[in-house]
């Protein structure tokens, strides 16, 4: 049914209506859509909305279609009578004649923004600002290009003509450049969410062409990496494939490693460029102290500084007094660490082969014993620092025997050594009896004195009496019961021996059962 | 058979002794757990020091897990709690999938997220051939033309990413998995790896320890690997004469003073690097002669028996360091190495006399009660994200959930060694089957067996030995 209002209630007002819509307009596609109905046939909207031509009055199908006759090309085949006709009926229905060249809009076809929202919903002022964000960034490209021509023509000492001067890049066409860079990654950004990372808008990494990531589909445990780790990795595989070594590739595998200290493959590559450069050993140390002081758990931190060394060391190997300063300062980072953690153990074997490399094994000179006893005295049962001492004692090339191994006896070692260190573990198994570390050591120490364990028996039964007797037992340490029955099975008393792998196992350790009555069973099918 | 774990009977079938010796009275649990699991250890020492604090913290977490007091858990009759084993599958799925951000610091090591996710789930039971083709194509891309896998593409080739590569795929078979390695350039970067003193790199410029020692044996034996070394290797050069040469004595050199192995000489000895350790020998040569020939067996057993604490139950990585779940695998799965060690052809390793077929059950070194305790009550996350941890402080992830797991699967089956008499055969057959006596736990907690040497399932170590057996060349 064809509504009432189009039934001669058309007149101007409707017209000024709509231009009134026209301003009020809100979105990009409202204002298009008003518009293209202002350039449309009369009643066409109406004939659209109705399902048909045959749904309108018939003065509405009149207006309609004498619309089609008044454009130029209809209009002329028309005998003059009927021309006369139509502007009669024409100007009758009181309906604007527009025509326009235009489409119907439709609603997705300015695209999505980088939210994903639809360009067609923007108000009519913000896509103004749009287009001129655009027009912005076509600028600053256009400039970028003419800075990219001029530090080509450069490269190739070319002139120009207009000047007569040779082209010539200043630092501050490179300032420049790099503030439209800036500028350039902002709008594009804002315009697009393309993010142009620190490389993709530096000058100085155009000539790289980054290696992205190219995960294959599905990929197992794949990680969404930040925008930054995943450009800064896409010019570290570029420049890495490339074997470019930089002072350029230096910084950006600070960068890597500021994001993932854990990449072994940029700490690797970043030696390899520190060799090519010859850095400074003394900035390098620097700025590795502060990482590892950041992630006390990383350990390729521990290897990079081993490496640093085997590459300097000769250039002060042949100066005493430096090689001193240099183990002092280089403990001095090494206890640092130990404050956070005492038992670090990538730092213990950084310690380990400092000792080696720098020969830190006389206390009068290095006071490596000294310190260690500090860290002993802080907490006994540091056993990182009892194994460290094992080592600085009885690895000292002064008397050890070279290659000497950790489980045998070494004749070398001077008896006031093996002396002095058993009174050592003694006085601190004396401090805590309960504590494994120095009860270790003892024996380790006794085996490379080629001693017996019986030797330190008296020192042991103190700790244990009454063995056996289940009204007055007592043991003070466990541990001093299994060097007991060591020494007991030593010296051939078995039963002794078979006495307190029992009660260790019955009371004193039985976590261990399984262990002690091994020991048990061995000893008596060794005597069968 | 002389069965002297008196503790172990006494606690599954003599209510009476039990009733004793719990101490549910002062705690109150009701459930029959042995003192020894639920109290201080007879002997304290009064001074503190830091180790003292962080251990006796690491008994206050534990005990109340331990003692059956968690009402927030359903507790068996003998004091443990069920294994969560659709959570853990559940989340061991998720480490698979896709990593949000915060997981960038293991971009270099995403080859261990597989192995780890991959071995686990199969420890569990569940279905790991629907990973397949996606593992194929991760690794593919993972793999440098010069040899070897890197954590990831683009990344340097290394010996522990190449591991947990090889294995993953070996995980999953089948001829497409092991056809992505290229072997010949695996054999020319591992020559190029080995160093004049026997020892591996883990990578070009990288460092030298036993990880890499166990490594590269598992790479070369598993795939076959020809172990002449490649004539522009430096160790060639050296005047060294394969892949194998003088990697027993660089093991040697790391046993250390205590008894156990370190990462690397010098250094202090350490739960993973004795698996490692022994792992590498029981791939050189039969493990009864190899590990007696080259280290202080009498030593490395009492250190690696020490790392077992109570009431905790669970294994240290080193003296005086506290219990952590993952030394349930590496300390743990050294004591089958180690009873083999101690066998002769002649009779099966064990180390409780002659054993028939029909009781294979023998007296453990360690209290596989006490570790089994720890796993279930300590090592689960009980929350409904699930996985294993290293203590109830600590949160789980995919590398515990591995070898917490691994560690359970030991304390469940009894591994025998089947020695071989002659010299020149360094394989030796394990026989990996569960322990028939009444254990602690439910029985459909009871995990899918493991690989002793290789930490995988042991019918995929076969089979991808026997597809390489066949390939003698490239």
């Amino acid at each position: 049914m064809p509504p009432k209002n189009n039934k001669g209630g058309v007149n101007a007002k409707g017209s000024s209506a709509k231009q009134e819509d026209l301003t009020k307009t809100q979105t990009v596609y409202e204002r298009a859509q008003a518009v293209y109905d202002l350039t449309r046939p009369p009643y066409d909207k109406e004939r659209e909305e109705l399902g048909g031509l045959h749904n309108l009055s018939t003065v509405e199908k009149t207006a309609y279609a004498n619309w089609f006759c008044t454009a130029p090309e209809e209009y002329s085949y028309l005998p003059k009578k009927a021309q006369k006709e139509l502007w009669k009926q024409v100007n009758e229905s009181n309906r604007p004649l527009r025509r326009g060249q235009i489409d119907k809009p439709r609603p997705d076809q300015w695209g999505r923004d980088k939210n994903g929202r639809n360009i067609g919903d923007y108000t009519v002022q913000q896509y103004e600002q749009r287009i001129e964000t655009q027009a912005q960034l076509t600028c600053v490209k256009a400039l970028g290009r003419s800075f990219a021509s001029k530090r080509l023509f450069a490269s190739k000492g070319l002139v120009d003509s207009s000047t007569g001067e040779k082209y010539t890049l200043t630092e501050e066409d490179i300032k420049a450049e790099k503030e439209r860079r800036k500028e350039m990654a902002a709008l594009t950004r804002a315009l697009y969410g393309v993010k142009m990372g620190p490389y993709s808008s530096d000058p100085e990494w155009d000539d790289v062409v980054p290696i992205p990531q190219m995960e294959p589909e599905g990929a197992l445990a794949a990680i969404a990496y930040p925008e930054d780790y995943d450009e800064a990795m896409s010019y570290l595989r570029a420049v890495m494939a490339a074997k470019e070594y930089s002072p350029r590739c230096l910084k950006l595998t600070e960068h890597v490693i500021s994001m993932n200290p854990a990449h072994y493959t940029v700490w690797l590559y970043r030696f390899a460029n520190i060799q090519h450069l010859d850095m400074p050993l003394l900035d390098e140390l620097e700025w590795l102290n502060e990482v590892a002081l950041d992630y006390l758990k990383n350990y390729q931190i521990w290897h990079h500084r081993q490496l640093l060394l085997d590459h300097y060391y000769p250039t002060i190997a042949d100066t005493p007094d430096e090689v001193k300063r240099f183990a002092r300062s280089e403990r001095a980072f090494v206890m640092q660490m130990f404050a956070e953690d005492a038992k670090n153990y990538h730092v213990w074997s950084y310690r380990q082969y400092l000792t080696r490399k720098l020969g830190m094994w006389e206390n009068e000179a290095h006071g490596e014993l000294d310190s260690l006893e500090g860290m002993i005295d802080d907490d006994v049962r540091n056993n990182s620092a009892w194994s460290h001492r094992f080592f600085l004692v009885f690895s000292n090339p002064r008397y050890a025997t070279p290659d000497s191994h950790a489980t045998e006896p070494d004749p070398q070692v001077p008896a006031d050594i093996i002396d002095r260190e058993v009174a050592y573990a003694q006085a601190k198994i004396a401090l805590a009896p309960q504590n494994q570390s120095p009860w270790n050591y003892l024996r380790g120490v006794l085996v490379k004195g080629g001693r017996k364990l019986g030797s330190v028996q008296v020192f042991v039964e103190q700790y244990v009496d009454n063995l056996g007797d289940a009204e007055k037992e007592q043991v003070r340490s466990s541990h001093a019961l299994e060097h007991l029955a060591d020494i007991y099975e030593e010296a051939g008393d078995k039963e002794k021996a078979d006495l307190c792998w029992k009660r260790l196992g019955e009371k004193w350790d039985r976590i261990r059962l399984g262990y002690w009555e091994w020991k048990r069973r061995s000893m008596k099918a060794a005597s069968s | 058979m002389a069965t002297t774990d008196n503790r172990t009977t006494d606690n599954l079938v003599d209510e009476e002794v039990v009733s004793q010796m719990a101490d549910y009275s002062t705690r109150g649990s009701r459930l029959p757990i042995d003192v020894l699991y639920t109290s201080e250890p007879p002997i304290v020492d009064p001074l503190v020091t830091t180790t003292s604090k962080a251990q006796d913290q690491t008994i206050d977490q534990c005990l109340p897990l331990l003692r059956a007091a968690d009402s927030n858990l359903e507790y068996n009759a003998n004091g443990v709690p069920r294994l969560h084993r659709e959570r853990h599958i559940k989340y061991l799925e998720t480490t698979l999938g896709n990593l949000p951000a915060a997981f960038v610091g293991a971009d270099a090591s995403r080859p261990w997220c597989m192995y780890w996710a991959l071995n686990a789930l199969s420890l569990l039971g569940a279905d790991v051939s629907k990973f397949r083709e996606n593992l194929i194509a991760t690794a593919a891309h993972m793999q440098n033309k010069t040899g070897g896998f890197g954590g990831g593409f683009g990344q340097t080739s290394h010996l522990a990413t190449t591991y947990a590569t090889v294995l993953s795929l070996v995980i999953v078979g089948g001829e497409s998995a092991y056809e992505v390695i290229d072997r010949r350039a695996m054999w020319k970067w591992l020559s190029s790896l080995k160093q004049p003193n026997g020892g591996f790199q883990m990578s070009l410029g990288g460092e030298v320890d036993v990880r890499g020692a166990y490594c590269a044996a598992v790479i070369i034996s598993l795939l076959n690997i020809p172990l002449s070394l490649s004539s522009d290797s430096p160790a060639s050069a050296a005047g060294l004469d394969d892949l194998y040469t003088g990697l027993a004595s660089y093991v040697q050199r790391c046993q250390t003073f205590e008894g156990g192995i370190s990462a690397k000489p010098d250094a202090e000895a350490h739960g993973a690097y004795a698996f490692c350790a022994l792992g590498c020998l029981s791939i050189l040569d039969a493990p009864h002669r190899i590990i007696p020939r080259t280290l202080n067996v009498p030593r490395l057993i009492s250190w690696l028996s020490s790392r077992q604490y109570a009431p905790e139950g669970g294994f240290s990585g080193r003296t005086n360091k506290l219990v952590d779940g993952c030394y349930s695998h590496w300390v743990g799965a050294c004591w089958p190495l180690i009873q083999a060690s101690l066998g002769t052809p002649s009779k099966p390793a064990q180390n409780s006399g002659p054993q028939s077929e029909s009781t294979p059950e023998f007296v453990s070194f360690y209290d596989r009660e006490g570790l089994i305790r720890y796993i279930m009550t300590c090592g689960q996350d009980h929350s409904s994200k699930g996985g294993m941890r290293d203590k109830p402080s600590h949160r789980s992830d995919a590398y515990h959930t591995c070898y917490v797991l691994s560690g359970l699967t030991s304390a469940q089956h009894v591994v025998s060694a089947v020695l071989a008499e002659d010299e020149y055969v360094a394989n030796t057959t394990w026989k990996v089957s569960p322990y028939s006596d009444p254990q602690l736990f439910d029985e459909q907690d009871r995990l899918n067996p493991t690989d002793p040497v290789y930490a995988i399932p042991q019918k995929k170590r076969e089979e991808v030995m026997t597809y390489f057996l066949s390939k003698p060349g490239f």
